[in-house]
Order: structure tokens, then sequence, then C-alpha cells
């Protein structure tokens, strides 16, 4: 009975296509026709259940390296970080790394800096009497002394918003160059660190979350740096402060 | 409009083209991918814009043309010969009904709607543009738009049915 030019007009009408007597027209159609009810209630559920898979896209962060892409600089692909942070493979360190197959010298090289970076934190964030060696009171000398040992300028990112404190800094000897590690700590005497070194594979990597046991590390290599960020948080939390921080270190001036 | 307030327009739209590019595609890495391609390619192509259009439909253009490049190389669909003289798709159906459709019934029985369908169905029920755009977006008269919506709709209402009454049956 409503096939043929009704049944377009009933997909018109759903999705708010028509206007004046064409409206009127399905309107009175609806209202004697059980069956053209049931249709447009079917593509009103559709559109429902659609919304409801999908809309909560709408308010997840979006990855920085699109967000880097849409200001005009491009980063390496997400590809790790978005299936992790779907929660899918929220495993350790290892595991992580043993995701790739074709990549391996890379994966040795983001083993290092990871695990460097956790041996870092381990070492000194719980220090109580001698956290850093230069204190943040001091902070444009640190900043200025490492950059001089690491071999490219640095910058000290401000995490007062959420919620860090700087502490200040130290110089750590590694293999093969030196090593910066700023020391950052919240109200709650909670500290995490930002390990910074020179990026002399000249690799680009986006942004790795490694879960050590509890210990989260955010890792990435970009320009002439190679950074990884340590602390005891959740992994959302740590994804949005690893994106500031890298937008911090990345902003001009 | 100059570079610098495109991309300020731009930022807002990012999350509806994920959205877009995430129910398009049904894998979310691989939605990421076409979003910062899309982003990339609007960047480069932004002289290009008419901005009597909404920017939301050009980018919508230029990410599914990229997600079309991707399943022409792919898909099996790719080889179909001409989507719109097909009539009904109960290969699709069987297909789907061999799969146990009890997790998020809706995205796994979109998967099962040839692209050409997938695309349409989700600019005008998700993404709510209106016929016209959608014609736009896709290059097709607005006729070949209605016809594919109608018939995604009601594959899908089968998918979603059977794919129900599979679940009632492990249920049980």
């Amino acid at each position: 009975m409503f096939e043929t030019v009704e049944n377009w007009a009933l997909h018109a009408y759903a999705d708010g296509e028509l206007e004046g007597d064409d409206k009127k027209a399905v309107e009175a159609l609806l209202a004697r026709d059980e069956a053209a009810r049931k249709v447009v209630a079917s593509f009103a559920a559709q559109k429902q259940q659609l919304h409801r898979a999908y809309d909560a896209v709408l308010d997840e962060a979006v990855p920085a390296s699109i967000l880097a892409a849409a200001k005009g600089r491009s980063l390496p692909r997400l590809h790790w970080v978005t299936s992790l942070v779907a929660g899918l493979a929220l495993v350790g360190l290892g595991t992580v790394l043993g995701l790739g197959v074709s990549q391996h010298f890379e994966q040795v090289q983001q083993a290092s800096l990871a695990n460097r970076a956790v041996v870092a934190y381990q070492t000194f964030a719980p220090e109580v009497r001698h956290p850093v060696e230069v204190a943040a009171d001091d902070q444009d000398h640190l900043k200025a002394w490492l950059s001089k040992r690491i071999g490219t300028e640095i910058k000290i990112p401000d995490l007062q918003e959420a919620g860090y404190t700087l502490l200040g800094g130290r110089l750590l000897a590694e293999e093969d160059h030196p090593a910066g590690q700023l020391m950052y700590e919240d109200a709650n005497k909670k500290r995490l660190t930002i390990y910074l070194t020179a990026n002399t594979g000249a690799k680009e990597q986006a942004l790795v979350l490694a879960d050590n046991g509890g210990l989260v590390t955010c890792y990435w290599r970009d320009g002439a740096l190679a950074m990884a960020i340590s602390a005891d948080m959740p992994h959302d939390a740590m994804m949005t402060l690893a994106k500031d921080i890298y937008e911090q270190m990345d902003a001009k001036g | 409009m100059n570079s610098s307030e495109f991309q300020k327009n731009l930022l807002p739209e990012l999350p509806h083209l994920r959205r877009f590019a995430r129910a398009l595609s049904g894998d979310a890495a691989l939605a990421d991918d076409l979003v910062q391609d899309c982003v990339e390619r609007a960047l480069k192509k932004q002289h290009l814009y008419d901005s009597t259009r909404p920017l939301r439909a050009w980018l919508y253009t230029i990410l599914r043309n990229i997600h079309i490049s991707h399943w022409r190389q792919a898909a099996p669909w790719g080889q179909m010969k001409n989507i719109d003289d097909m009539e009904g798709f109960e290969g699709a159906i069987e297909a789907a009904q061999e799969h146990n459709l009890s997790l998020s019934l809706i995205t796994q029985a979109l998967d099962h709607l040839p692209p050409q369908h997938r695309e349409v169905l989700v600019l005008i029920s998700l993404e709510e543009v209106s016929y016209r755009e959608a014609a736009e977006i896709i290059g097709v008269p607005i006729g070949t738009i209605m016809s594919r919506l109608s018939r995604a709709r009601s594959t899908l209402q089968k998918l979603l049915e059977e794919g129900g009454t599979t679940v009632l049956r492990v249920v049980k």
C-alpha cells in the first residue's frame, strides 16, 4: 500500500526532508496506516542505535597526531596508542613492545628509552632528601645546563594545571649519551618524572603508553628529542598530560 | 578565509570527522588514520574550499574519497559491477547469520552492508546530513542516494532482526 512512491516518502519524512503538503500527506498516511508507522519507527530506531554505538567518539580526546596534522604539523601515526587507549591491550612493557613485527631495531631503541626512564624514576622518585640536583628555584640554570649536556635545546614544561609542581632536575649518565630528568610532585607528594635525551636515531615515534606494573610511562621521539613521562596515574590521565607536555615542548619560543 | 582561520575552523570538526570515519570503517585505528589523511589533505587543498559550502560537508567528501580509494584496493565489494542494479542482499544476510551478532549488533550489522549503502546510511542516519549534501559528498544524484538509503535500511533491519533472533536462540 505504501510501496513505490510512498516508500521513499516515508524515508524522506523520517529524515526531515519533507515540507508543506508532502509532509502533511505522509502524516495523514501514518495516522491511518499502522504498517507505515512501524516502518518509520524502525528508521528512528536504527538512527538511535547508530548514535548509541558511535556518539561516544565525539567525547573522546582527539589523538595528538590528528591535532598536530590539523595545525599543519604532522606526527608519526598513533596506531599503538589508539589501540592501547581503547583499552584493548593494556599490558606490560615487554608485551607492548612485542606488538610490532618488522620494527625490531626500533623496538630495542624504544625499549631502552622506556626502560631507562623507568629505572631513573625508580632510583630518584623515592628520594626524600635529594630528589634533584638543581632545584626548581634555579630553573633557568637547570634548563641551560641540561640543554647543553643533552646537546639540544630543552624546555621545562609547566604542569601546574595538572597539579604537579616542579621540584627540579638532574643529569643522568647513560651508556651512549647524557640524559636529563625533570621531577615534579603533586599535592599528595606523588611524583612524576620527565626523562629527556637526544633523539640520536633521528627517527620519529608517536606517543606510546606502557604500563610497568602501575608505573605508567608514555614516551615518544620527535625532532631532536626523545622523551618519556613516568608516573603512577590512570592511562587516560597520562595520555592527556603527555599530549599537553608534547605541545609545550613543541611550542615556538 | 586565511590559513589560520581555516585551521581554527578545522578543530571543532575533528570529533565529527572521527565519528564519521569510525562508522564508515568500523575500525578505530583505521578511522584515525583516515582522519589524519583527511586533515592533511584538507590543509593542502584549503584554497579549493568553497566557503559557501559547510566545511564539514567538504571534509566528509575528502575523507570519504580517501576511504573509497582504500576499499577499492582491498575489499571484495570493490569488484561489484553496479550496486544499484542489485536485488536485495541475501548473501550478506546469510553471512551475517553465521556470525553471532550478540555484541554491538548494529556495528556488526553495518559491517555486512555493501560500502556504497553503508556510507549513505552513516551520512544520513548518523551524521544527519541532508539528501542533497549526501548527494554532493558522494557525487551521485539524489535519487541514487534515496535508493541506496532505502536498500541500506531494509538490509540493516533484516540483519538486526535476524541477529536479534540469533541472540535469543543463543541465550536459550
